[in-house]
């Protein structure tokens, strides 16, 4: 199933806490499964995702259609059928952000998080077209001004 | 880990529906042919292992703070 800039994939509704599970985890964090996605309005387009139970840890993720307006992963059929999705309209789609420091970040275009978004399914897959895109694509940003 | 032997032109078979076939042997290269239904994920270990790392690097306190993103807009 492909995907491209006219899906829908905005972050669902702010603020209000939205539970994900991700049943296969996410890859070198498999032993977590549940998790609350996370959107502040001062911090868009970004959002979090963070384990539901408390943890040190929590991903910084983005619609990369944000960073790249023309990309268009390919989502293999297995996982389109894990996922229970008939259309990309059906899905959430995030790419997981890697911060470095302040004024430097990328984000993983390999790997995206596709989420139902009726059953708050999701799964990290891995694009059938990953060899045409980065794990470090370079997202332009720069500090946050106080 | 089970290991099989093969020549150049031969092949396995795995679950009845899954075909691997040596195509070619150049030195230290193997060149492999993968027939499979497309709902089978075929990928190199190597992506794997980069979303895997790139995921630890990602991974972050949840109280960083975010930079603003500065994205020259269509």
């Amino acid at each position: 199933m492909k995907w491209d800039n006219s899906t829908e994939t905005e972050a669902a509704p702010a603020s209000a806490g939205n539970q994900i599970r991700l049943p296969a985890g996410i890859l070198g964090f498999e032993h977590i499964k549940e998790y609350v996605l996370l959107a502040n309005p001062a911090e868009m387009p970004f959002a979090w995702l963070r384990p539901a139970e408390s943890a040190p840890l929590a991903f910084v993720v983005i619609n990369p259609f944000y960073a790249m307006p023309d990309y268009a992963p390919d989502v293999p059929d297995a996982d389109v059928e894990f996922l229970g999705l008939k259309e990309p309209a059906d899905a959430l789609l995030f790419s997981i952000v890697t911060l470095q420091g302040s004024n430097r970040a990328s984000l993983n275009l390999k790997g995206p998080i596709v989420v139902n978004r009726h059953t708050h399914i999701g799964k990290q897959v891995i694009i059938a077209n990953a060899s045409n895109y980065s794990v470090e694509h370079p997202l332009p940003v720069a500090a946050a001004t106080v | 880990m089970l290991i099989l032997s093969r020549k150049s032109g031969e092949s396995i078979v795995i679950a009845g529906n899954i075909r691997v076939k040596v195509v070619r042997v150049e030195g230290e290269t193997v060149k492999i042919g993968i027939e499979a239904p497309s709902s089978v994920p075929v990928h190199r270990q190597e992506v794997y292992d980069e979303i895997q790392r790139s995921n630890q690097q990602a991974a972050t306190p949840p109280s960083t703070p975010l930079p603003k993103l500065t994205p020259p807009k269509k």
